[in-house]
């Protein structure tokens, strides 16, 4: 990736040409433009699991032309994934996801610095893998991981990114630290971890809501999945919204003051 | 008076797969027992086996979160619950 700074605004970084050919079909849109494309080449963002929901996020996110992409994932291929992990070929199984989400999301966009880690996020070092990221993307298979995400993203105060899925269904929400609900708003305790059944297409569709957010919320466009979460249908092809709102008890933004 | 219970798609095999009972109550809890006296798998999901709900279920009244004290949340003729599944999967 080509960085040029750009004297006129500090901080900014211009687009080279090829740059400029590739994303052109994007700059074009007005609540992009050159300026917004800028925006997405120096952001740096977080995409916790190579999943089903982490494969079609890093694919968009990547071809959107995020500048640094920071992938982690734990788990190697198995043949059980390839129905919905669509970064990971038949050729994958037995190698780590994220070595295996690393050759093709490279292969898709070489102009982009991916980082790829094969880690477990945990206590000890979720605030570690973090580091130095504008904000989180949730694409984890447990509940669990997703809460220390959100608080993690809370504390640094950068946004978080919610998506979900079993069967054919799905759900997605943003939180905007001090300003949005959390995840942990709404937190009414631990539920078992299942094995969920899932058809691919139901994190294709959560998967690229969270990326338009992501990338609306990069580049200042739209209204955002604020104190609503958004359930998906794909039996009946239904979106159902409903509203949340931030709880001043709760353990991870409840301290945080800022506009509702 | 009537209130609505919308049942997730998962659960109608509990409801002859009614999608969305009518309910009598005051509260979320009395319509969800009411529910569930109609239709005790419905009770088993529904509910812990201490009377509480389970904490897979989130619950909206007319599409907004009925968070914290959903089963005191008060509901009033034409209100619409709509019982939905805290999803975990990625």
């Amino acid at each position: 990736m080509v960085m040029i700074p750009d004297r006129r605004r500090p901080g900014a970084v211009m687009l080279t040409q090829s740059e400029k050919e590739r994303y052109d079909r994007q700059i074009m849109i007005p609540e992009i433009g050159e300026a917004g494309q800028e925006r997405l080449k120096r952001s740096k963002v977080l995409i916790a699991g190579a999943g089903g929901l982490g494969s079609p996020i890093a694919v968009y996110l990547a071809a959107a032309g995020i500048g640094k992409i920071r992938l982690i994932d734990e788990d190697i291929v198995d043949i059980s994934n390839l129905n919905r992990q669509i970064l990971h070929w038949d050729e994958d199984v037995g190698r780590g996801k994220v070595d295996s989400a690393f050759d093709k999301l490279s292969k898709l966009n070489p102009t982009i610095h991916v980082e790829a880690m094969r880690e477990t996020i945990g206590e000890d070092n979720v605030s570690r893998l973090v580091e130095g990221c504008d904000l989180i993307v949730d694409a984890m298979d447990n509940l669990p991981t997703r809460y220390l995400l959100n608080g993690v993203a809370v504390e640094r105060r950068i946004p978080f990114f919610h998506g979900a899925v079993r069967g054919f269904e799905g759900r997605a929400m943003t939180v905007i630290p001090g300003e949005t609900a959390c995840l942990m708003c709404m937190y009414r305790g631990p539920v078992p971890k299942e094995k969920f059944p899932v058809i691919g297409v139901a994190p294709a569709v959560i998967g690229a809501i969270q990326v338009t957010e992501v990338i609306k919320y990069l580049v200042g466009a739209g209204d955002l999945l604020k104190n609503r979460i958004l359930l998906y249908d794909g039996l009946d092809l239904t979106f159902t919204e409903f509203k949340v709102k931030r709880n001043p008890q709760c353990a991870h933004c409840g301290h945080l003051k800022g506009k509702e | 008076m009537s209130v609505k219970v919308h049942v997730h798609k998962t659960h109608r095999q509990y409801t002859n797969n009614e999608a969305a009972i009518e309910m009598e109550g005051k509260t979320v809890g009395e319509c969800l027992q009411g529910v569930g006296k109609k239709y005790p798998e419905m009770r088993k999901l529904i509910f812990t086996s201490r009377g509480k709900l389970n904490p897979l279920f989130e619950i909206y009244v007319n599409a907004e979160s009925a968070y914290p004290e959903e089963l005191a949340k008060r509901v009033k003729d034409g209100d619409e619950i709509h019982l939905t599944l805290l999803l975990s999967g990625g």
